[in-house]
């Protein structure tokens, strides 16, 4: 596998609102190494939501191209682009994004049922995910039972379930008190010490400083790429 | 997914909102049921009119000597007509479309039997006239040619006469006054029940004498002949009604001397002909009609509630795809959602009308009903085809309202739905 996780070369990304055109991607050139721990800051309409649904396989760039793990995403079909998302990426939401019918323990399964996984080698890693953010004796709530912090790690398990290459996190700690926050963004920094590429979009800048390198974006280009020593 | 898996995602999803799901299951069930209980209500209806118009024979056509119609004659000289013994056997040799061939006469008279009195409807009947009117002995025998040719005064008595005539202690062997004879009864018949079709009292109500005594005993005081009330015959192909109709009349017409089609001097009456005026097809089909709207009613109301149901799980349907489920996942889980609602409310609708249908065919409903009327109130009659025709329909409507919303949100995209501003 190539080394470089992510390659992104002159993305754009215009939507129509209404009569206008809304260019929230402008010529975004960007490349992530396998293992990176990066965060992607920037005020509110800059477009980093927007780079994350890209990154993320959402949607797919007006123009431009894009390179997860050395394949190009625009030549994948529709069910292999749902392959993608299910196997090689693992999303966490500022909203947790949780299904509030299902069990915790059901919840973090729903990627391995996608994935064809039977049913009890999908109980037998939804609760080990579980276990790894040491949520397993929550497995049978749902998530309207349990906190914030719990419906977030949650959505963390539900998120490695797959052991993704690359996690994509959009505002992890923004609906979590400080507290919450701290445990979510030490779950996230063990995550990239097991080997995965963590890319968290945030305008937090106490998140920013932690990670190893920080990407500014403004009106939709980069505007700054700094790395910190480790 | 599997197609399994599919499923048992529905049904939780149909259980976590259980109201919702019963209100929508409420017109496809009550749809479902309307289609196999008006069905088979309709099938019943047919069947009840038909025996309850074919009583008095089956396949019956009957004529009474009417007069020559002004048509085919001057006011002042319409005669009246009439029929005798003679004109039953010119059909019985003619007519090849009649199976068999009676002559009948009737009067009121009053019968006796241990100092109770009844004024009953008196018939002469010869052995041909009770196969067509085939009725079923309780006990005893029928009229016989012996009866007739030995002019024996014998009796069959109806099931209501016999209640209220010979009462308790009379049966076969009893002896009845009639009009100042004394008659020996000799059979006894089952109840017929209601005839929608008749000619005087119901055969329930009548007393049977051989025709030979009949005619002897009470001859007409006007006419030298022993003449005939009327004639009846069973013609030999339903279907053939109106060929069996039209040779009775060229025959008698042709004895009598009169036109060949004048129908008042020869009027045939026939129950078959009769039942088919009445558009039982029509109002089965009707019925259908309204059933089967009832069931689309209930199909929009699943399109509703399912389309709600896309909409409201936007949210819902972009985390799935952001978790890997493929637009076929997606689609499959709420055509799946779409099969789970109409199996439940084909299920249900099939118990409710089979049901009622049963119900109303049971003895225990049946019994409650006043016994003059029970005989017109049809037994719905259920059959494999009715119940296929409801599960079928049922599963178009429902399926055709299940794939829409299914299409819609096989079509939701995830990014717009995940987006949060």
């Amino acid at each position: 596998m190539s080394a470089v996780a992510i390659r992104l070369a002159d993305v754009h990304k215009t939507y129509a609102i209404g009569e206008n055109e809304v260019h929230a991607l402008r010529g975004l050139d960007l490349e992530i190494g396998r293992g990176e721990y990066v965060s992607v800051m920037g005020p509110s309409g800059s477009g980093k939501s927007t780079l994350l649904e890209i990154l993320g396989c959402l949607s797919q760039p007006s123009a431009g191209r894009y390179w997860l793990n050395g394949v190009a995403v625009d030549e994948v079909d529709a069910d292999g682009l749902a392959k993608l998302r299910g196997e090689a990426i693992g999303f966490v939401f500022q909203a947790f994004n949780l299904l509030p019918r299902m069990t915790l323990l059901e919840n973090v399964a729903l990627p391995l049922l996608y994935r064809g996984v039977p049913r009890a080698a999908r109980h037998e890693r939804a609760l080990a995910s579980l276990a790894r953010v040491s949520l397993e004796h929550r497995a049978a709530h749902r998530p309207g039972e349990v906190s914030g912090g719990e419906r977030q790690r949650a959505a963390i398990a539900r998120a490695l379930v797959n052991r993704p290459s690359l996690l994509l996190a959009d505002e992890p700690t923004g609906n979590l008190d400080s507290a919450h926050g701290r445990e979510i963004l030490g779950l996230l920094e063990g995550i990239h010490a097991d080997g995965a590429t963590v890319v968290i979009v945030t305008h937090d800048p106490i998140i920013g400083a932690r990670t190893r390198r920080h990407i500014g974006i403004r009106d939709g280009a980069i505007e700054s790429d700094e790395r910190s020593a480790a | 997914m599997s197609p399994f898996e599919s499923l048992r995602e529905a049904l939780r999803l149909l259980r976590a909102q259980p109201l919702r799901s019963l209100l929508t299951l409420f017109g496809l069930v009550w749809g479902t049921a309307a289609v196999i209980f008006l069905l088979s209500w309709g099938v019943g209806l047919r069947t009840m009119l038909d025996t309850a118009f074919q009583r008095a024979g089956k396949n019956l056509v009957q004529t009474w000597a009417g007069k020559i119609s002004e048509d085919f004659s001057p006011a002042v000289d319409r005669r009246f007509l009439w029929y005798t013994q003679a004109d039953v056997e010119a059909l019985r040799e003619r007519a090849p479309e009649l199976d068999r061939v009676a002559g009948e006469t009737r009067r009121h008279a009053p019968a006796a039997f241990r100092g109770r009195a009844l004024s009953l409807e008196v018939r002469g009947v010869e052995p041909e006239g009770e196969a067509i009117r085939d009725i079923p002995l309780a006990s005893g025998r029928l009229i016989t040619h012996e009866d007739m040719a030995q002019s024996r005064r014998v009796l069959v008595v109806g099931h209501r006469a016999r209640e209220r005539l010979l009462g308790a202690e009379g049966r076969v062997g009893s002896w009845v006054r009639i009009d100042g004879a004394s008659f020996q009864v000799v059979g006894v018949l089952e109840r017929v029940g209601t005839q929608l079709s008749r000619d005087g009292a119901e055969i329930d109500d009548q007393l049977w004498v051989p025709l030979s005594v009949h005619v002897a005993l009470w001859p007409n005081p006007w006419l030298p002949v022993e003449m005939l009330s009327s004639i009846l015959a069973r013609a030999k192909d339903r279907d053939r009604i109106d060929a069996a109709e039209g040779e009775m009349r060229r025959v008698l017409a042709d004895r009598l001397g009169v036109a060949a089609d004048d129908e008042e001097a020869v009027p045939i009456f026939s129950p078959v002909k009769m039942l088919r005026r009445i558009p039982i097809d029509q109002q089965n089909g009707l019925n259908l009609l309204i059933a089967l709207t009832t069931l689309l009613v209930g199909g929009i109301g699943i399109l509703a509630m399912m389309l709600d149901s896309v909409q409201e799980r936007r949210a819902e349907i972009g985390v799935r795809l952001a978790l890997g489920a493929r637009q076929r996942d997606v689609l499959l889980q709420f055509l799946w959602e779409g099969v789970a609602i109409v199996v439940l409310g084909g299920a249900l609708g099939v118990a409710l009308g089979a049901g009622g249908a049963l119900f109303l065919g049971s003895d225990a409903f049946r019994s409650g009903i006043p016994a003059p009327l029970r005989d017109l109130v049809p037994v719905p009659e259920l059959s494999a085809a009715v119940v296929l025709l409801a599960v079928v329909a049922m599963a178009v409507v429902a399926l055709t309202a299940g794939v829409v919303p299914a299409w819609h949100a096989a079509r939701i995209d995830p990014a717009e739905t995940l987006r949060v501003e």
